[in-house]
């Protein structure tokens, strides 16, 4: 049966490629599992790939393509779904096109990151090596609820996992409350109290309550938004002594605290899942270029964008911190608010990012579908010589003639905006 | 003049940027000479905090910080809020604060939360299988005489007793119920809304109806506040207006 769902999917495939030029990540998948449920799990039950699944609000892709890049030096054959395509039919879609008619994997690795209401479901279908969950933050609440609720769904379906290793982030209360009660072995990453600056708990914060006796937790040092040092005073829950690696010099490939969480839960399945020797990471961590949109850099007009997809507010905020640590004297700043639905109907969220924090950028563009309410935001915060244009195009072109050539202009938007932007600068549509 | 915002549970009952709110009420008051100061009052500030307010404040929430904010309230602070309210302060209690205020919340597997019973009304969830209320929203009220626009986003049906004043008529979205077309609640000169957004950076008659009411009653007297420039919040609006309706 499922040599001829394959067949019949794989042609679908074809055709969506080669006449609607599209890259069939999630229809192929869609096809498959309506033909069959079980799709997935019949075949992967067949199979004998390692499979690890990434969930977290923020940082999915970003793991994934660093941990891809890092097997692969490392001369293992991964595939892993497409960025944004993490529902079951994007997991579909990407077994389809690395499966052969036979059924067969020309892989020994597959990494699904998987959207949030999703890892449930995954789950009923895969048992996995690994499960890594980075984080979890406001995100999109039209779609994806409320944080506590995701949570205890997650709960409930690792719980039925024997034989998996389960990473979770210790530095995140909900995320380390999740490792309770499990069946399978279970590790945390997180990163060192050095880095661990603010002493404030940010507006952005979910979490700042014991997730096991909803006493107010106490932190003595916080990363950012709700990840820190925490303990409860009541019931004794605290942070897990959660594994980093700062102190070993490795030469994190991309910028931001939010970065070294992210980086630092790929070394730790890698070791510990992978038994990849440390030295060996460290050796080609250096060369790795970021998944697009996530601190990509492109060159345009003799500028140098950075592109940082910023969908939530501990993304956004991180994302601001992050721009305004890098070095330079005259640095741009291009802000893209859309309210598509892969961005969220939703726009509340922007009052609880910090543009209060704004500061050192020699331009400031709003732009897109909703910058009309970018405006009101940025003049309640008090920030005044800021420029509008709504077309991504016209500001790119502002800034162009603002800017002079060598200098960099961070974009931070929401995805279809990060796309429009992408689209722009390269002259090529991506997705 | 002074005026003293108390902002209740603010690290517990403060969703899709609730916290706008307390913005708009700050920099709409300093921008007119208003010395204003924001108490965040939580589970360990003493509850007479609450009577040196002017204006009250509370935002939306998940269930478990609800449960949390819902013990506090019956011991104390419930108390002193009704007090402050039949005192004719003012208060702006959004979704899942608006819903605390009525007598009470049938969750969805039947267990009743008991509330303040300030104001006359109850709230049902009917359950996982019935739809959340969600997305834009378009009121029009009578207080201000504006159209208001916000986002909602509620499992809960809420429905108010007989000799309640809804806050607004819905234009488009779904209000308290999604059935009689009501939207929110006004009593004495406390409102209960569904709306986020939040509801006051677009809607600045609205904050400025809020503040003009604490005033007028902190200090005896009919205050009028001078208008501002308001086209960016006007613009914003239409634009909810005109995009989605």
């Amino acid at each position: 049966m499922n040599t001829i769902i394959i067949f019949v999917s794989k042609l679908s495939l074809f055709f969506i490629k080669n006449l609607f030029n599209r890259p069939g990540s999630t229809w192929p998948g869609e096809i498959a599992l309506r033909l069959n449920n079980n799709f997935i799990k019949g075949i992967l039950n067949n199979s004998s790939l390692k499979i690890i699944l990434i969930a977290g609000t923020n940082g999915k892709t970003t793991t994934a393509t660093l941990m891809r890049f890092l097997l692969e030096k490392n001369s293992k054959k991964v595939f892993q779904n497409e960025e944004g395509a993490n529902l079951l039919n994007g997991i579909a879609s990407s077994i389809i096109k690395n499966i052969n008619i036979g059924g067969k994997f020309n892989s020994d690795t597959a990494i699904f990151e998987v959207d949030e209401n999703t890892l449930p479901l995954a789950l009923k279908q895969i048992t996995p090596s690994a499960v890594i969950i980075l984080n979890l933050f406001r995100d999109q609440l039209d779609r994806y609820g409320e944080v506590n609720m995701i949570a205890s769904k997650w709960q409930e379906s690792l719980k039925y996992l024997t034989a998996s290793t389960i990473i979770l982030n210790g530095d995140d209360p909900l995320i380390n409350s999740l490792g309770k009660d499990l069946k399978s072995e279970t590790i945390y990453f997180g990163v060192s109290k050095k880095l661990m600056k603010r002493k404030e708990i940010p507006h952005d914060v979910d979490s700042a309550y014991c997730p096991q006796c909803g006493s107010e937790l106490k932190y003595d040092a916080i990363a950012y938004s709700h990840l820190g040092n925490y303990q409860c005073l009541k019931c004794g829950f605290k942070r897990n002594g959660a594994e980093t690696y700062e102190h070993e010099n490795i030469n994190y490939p991309l910028f931001g605290l939010y970065n070294i969480y992210n980086i630092n839960a790929v070394i730790l399945t890698l070791e510990k899942v992978f038994e990849l020797p440390l030295v060996q990471i460290k050796k080609i961590i250096a060369s790795f270029k970021p998944a697009f949109g996530r601190q990509e850099v492109i060159f345009y007009k003799k500028r140098k964008f950075i592109i940082f997809l910023s969908k939530n507010p501990a993304g956004f905020n991180q994302a601001i911190e992050t721009a305004k640590e890098m070095k330079g004297s005259r640095k741009h700043l291009l802000i893209v608010l859309n309210d598509r639905i892969p961005d969220g109907t939703d726009i509340s969220w922007i009052w609880d990012v910090d543009f209060e924090r704004i500061a050192g950028f020699s331009q400031i563009m709003l732009s897109g579908d909703r910058t009309d309410d970018l405006v009101l935001r940025l003049k309640y915060a008090g920030e005044k010589g800021i420029t509008v244009k709504e077309n991504p195009e016209e500001a790119i072109g502002t800034m162009i003639d603002v800017s002079v050539a060598g200098e960099t202009i961070y974009v931070l938007a929401t995805y279809t905006g990060m796309l429009e932007i992408r689209k722009i600068l390269t002259g090529k549509k991506l997705l | 003049m002074n005026l003293t915002i108390g902002w209740l549970y603010p690290d517990l009952m403060s969703t899709y940027g609730d916290r706008g709110n307390i913005i708009v009420f700050q920099k709409r008051s300093e921008w007119r000479n208003i010395e204003v100061k924001v108490k965040k009052i939580s589970l360990k500030e003493p509850a007479d905090e609450i009577e040196s307010c002017d204006l009250l404040f509370m935002g939306g929430a998940q269930d478990i910080q609800q449960e949390i904010v819902n013990r506090d309230l019956q011991q104390q602070k419930g108390k002193i809020i009704i007090a402050a309210l039949e005192n004719n302060i003012p208060g702006l209690f959004i979704c899942g604060a608006y819903q605390f205020l009525g007598k009470f919340y049938k969750a969805a597997d039947g267990t009743i939360i008991k509330g303040l019973s300030y104001f006359d009304l109850y709230t049902e969830n009917p359950g996982p299988g019935v739809k959340r209320l969600i997305g834009n929203i378009v009121i029009k009220s009578t207080l201000t005489n504006s159209e208001i626009v916000g986002f909602e986003n509620h499992g809960g049906r809420t429905y108010l007793g007989k000799k309640e004043q809804a806050f607004a008529k819905v234009v488009r979205g779904f209000g308290n119920n999604g059935e009689d077309g009501t939207e929110g609640i006004i009593h004495k000169n406390a409102i209960g809304t569904y709306l986020h957004g939040p509801v006051l950076p677009k809607n600045p008659e609205l904050a400025d109806y809020l503040l003009e009411k604490a005033l007028s009653v902190k200090y005896k007297k009919e205050i009028k506040l001078p208008s501002l420039d308001d086209l960016p919040e006007q613009k914003a609006k239409q634009f909810v207006i005109e995009k989605y309706f």
